[in-house]
């Protein structure tokens, strides 16, 4: 099981990062964050903070990006190109293949990730003369997004358009950045039903704030390990749930 | 290992998909059912649109029947993923990872069919040798041209040494080698003991290779049987006999020959006799007139007859149903 899944990932792997879309985009983060340098040179007030803030609101955005639009096609691409057939024919639980997929984007934005955040210590670095191990932190609460985001992807793409599913998911996102404002407006409601289905949606919808370490980290005040621990529990149940579900609807799908 | 029981047993499978702005639902495959036994090559055999790729995605698993079963060494067809380990299968046109070279896809193929390094290594090498494609192994598959994707096919279905090969028109796209080549591959695996079940609409392919028939058309099977079954007991339509010279000019019809069972071709005459004993009434006719005979040749019925009958016959069918 472990092996097949792990090929599955691998040659997933192989296929994204030989992705042009993928270099394309990172080419222009890379260049985006690059020219924060210069950027924060001709600018009043705190030098620095605009560099951080910039160059980690572009690791989110070109990783959103990503992950979205290589997340839609990873699995609908394979199902129109029949290349599915040759898979799901030999001895391949349906599930491990979605696993392996989603394990496999995640690695190639593991390592995108990880050079976009190693772009942003290095410009801050000499900009500062300092190390700030903090971009680190926030970038890695943003790689967790980035996982969550491929298996709600996935998800989508199991019983839906590739259109329908990048709207789909770029909704979760969105939704995922204030749905803990769900409950503060739930709570105001006189009603109890109201309330009541504030909660449910907030435990169904993603919080992608759980994810959000730039604030505290960046500007003092560093979370607490216990507090990054609990993140990462969020993010294992969470995507363990959505990836149950696309299995479920995976393993019944008649191939065209 | 499962007995002497059918190695594929397909009974009352229904299929229908949506089709159209209202999605309505239109049948492929009707209350189809046949069975493939040990060690036998079956040939399922159809015209394009027929049912037969529907079929065989249903004994893969890639499909489910609204109805009837799939039976697969007395299993369910494919519902244990480790039973699929005794089946190998290539599909129609088969797509490939286009990133990845031939023998990286081998590799995948290994690993997805549980074989160790080593075996994948020695396997994967063999296979694509004995397809002809040692030479691109290296070669992204990108670069491969239609018959080296069909060999690729056929490759990665025999890696992992299957007791049950299904294929899907392995023929179509090759060039008469080609073709031939496949035709003594499918006969060393029935050598080595093996189970072949593969489909085409080429009857000439068919004919020449398989044990037993399954022929369908719009989804219905219109005849099953050994090639022999199906062309009649003797399946021997008429006997050709050639004399030399030619008898006496106004003989055939004194002796009551039509124009159709006698005639006069270049300084031969040929006569279609009914059978064997017609053949020889005539022979010994023709010798007191001076004719011999040069050759005589039983004619078979051909399955292209028997294939065009049937479908011809289920069209009319469907033209009196309305
Ligand atoms: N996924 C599908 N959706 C709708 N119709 C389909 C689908 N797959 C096959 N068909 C229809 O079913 C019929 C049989 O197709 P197929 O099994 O591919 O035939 P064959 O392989 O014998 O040429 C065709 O009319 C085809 O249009
Ligand atoms: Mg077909």
């Amino acid at each position: 099981m472990g092996g097949r899944i792990v090929s599955i990932a691998a040659n997933t792997f192989r296929e994204t990062i030989r992705n042009k879309i993928l270099y394309a985009i990172l080419a222009f983060a890379l260049f985006v964050i690059g020219i924060t340098y210069f950027l924060a040179d001709l600018s009043v007030g705190e030098l620095t903070r605009i560099i951080v803030d910039v160059g980690l609101a572009s690791i989110h955005i070109f990783g959103v990006v990503t992950a979205v639009f290589i997340g839609i096609s990873l699995i609908s691409q394979e199902v129109d190109r029949k290349t599915v057939y040759l898979i799901l024919s030999k001895p391949v639980p349906r599930w491990e293949f979605i696993v392996g997929k989603a394990m496999g984007l995640s690695a190639t934005l593991a390592l995108t990730t990880l050079a976009m955040a190693a772009m942003l210590f290095l410009v801050h670095l000499g900009y500062e003369r300092s190390p700030e191990p903090g971009i680190l932190i926030a970038s890695a609460g943003i790689y967790l997004e980035l996982v969550l985001l491929i298996c709600l992807a996935s998800f989508f793409s199991t019983f839906t358009t590739p259109v329908l599913s990048a709207i789909f998911t770029l909704s979760m996102f969105l939704i995922g950045h204030v749905s803990k404002d769900l409950i503060v407006f739930g709570g105001r409601s006189a009603s109890a039903a109201v309330q009541w289905a504030a909660k449910v949606l907030f435990y169904a919808l993603p919080n992608l704030e759980n994810f959000n370490w730039k604030n505290e980290v960046v500007y003092g005040g560093v979370r607490s390990p216990g507090v990054l621990g609990m993140a990462a529990g969020y993010l294992l149940c969470y995507c363990a749930a959505v990836l149950t579900a696309a299995c479920l609807l995976f393993s019944r799908k008649d191939f065209k | 290992m499962s007995g002497n029981g059918p190695v594929i047993e397909v009974s009352g499978v229904s299929k229908s998909y949506p089709m159209g702005f209202w999605r309505k639902r239109v049948k492929v495959l009707s209350d189809l059912s046949f069975v493939v036994g040990q060690n036998e090559i079956v040939g399922f055999l159809g015209p394009n649109g027929a049912g037969k790729t529907t079929t065989i995605k249903i004994l893969n698993r890639l499909a489910f029947p609204d109805t009837g079963t799939v039976t697969i060494f007395g299993e369910e067809a494919g519902k244990r993923p480790g039973s699929r380990r005794r089946i190998g299968f290539m599909p129609e046109q088969p797509y490939f990872y286009e990133y990845l070279t031939g023998a990286e896809f081998m590799s995948l193929c290994g690993h997805m069919n549980g074989l160790g390094r080593g075996e994948i290594k020695r396997r994967s090498e063999e296979m694509l040798t004995r397809v002809g494609l040692d030479g691109a192994a290296g070669l992204a598959i990108r670069k491969y041209s239609k018959g080296m994707l069909q060999r690729l096919g056929l490759a990665q279905a025999l890696l992992h040494d299957p007791e049950l090969v299904i294929l899907d028109e392995p023929m179509s796209g090759l060039d008469p080698m080609g073709r031939m080549e496949v035709r003594n591959l499918i006969r060393e695996l029935k050598d080595a003991g093996k189970t072949v079940f593969f489909s085409s609409h080429i009857i000439s392919d068919v004919e020449a290779l398989c044990d037993r028939v399954v022929m369908i058309h719009k989804g219905t099977k219109v005849a099953e049987g050994s090639v022999d079954e199906l062309m009649g007991k003797e399946g021997v339509q008429y006997v050709e006999v050639v004399f030399s010279p030619l008898p006496p000019p106004g003989w055939a019809s004194a002796a009551g020959l039509t124009r159709e069972s006698g005639s006069v071709q270049g300084d031969t005459f040929v006569l279609k006799a009914r059978d064997h004993e017609d053949a020889n009434h005539w022979i010994g006719e023709l010798r007191r007139v001076g004719s011999l005979v040069t050759s005589c040749i039983p004619v078979k019925k051909r399955l292209e007859e028997i294939y065009v009958e049937q479908v011809a016959g289920n069209a009319r069918e469907d033209g009196l149903g309305g």
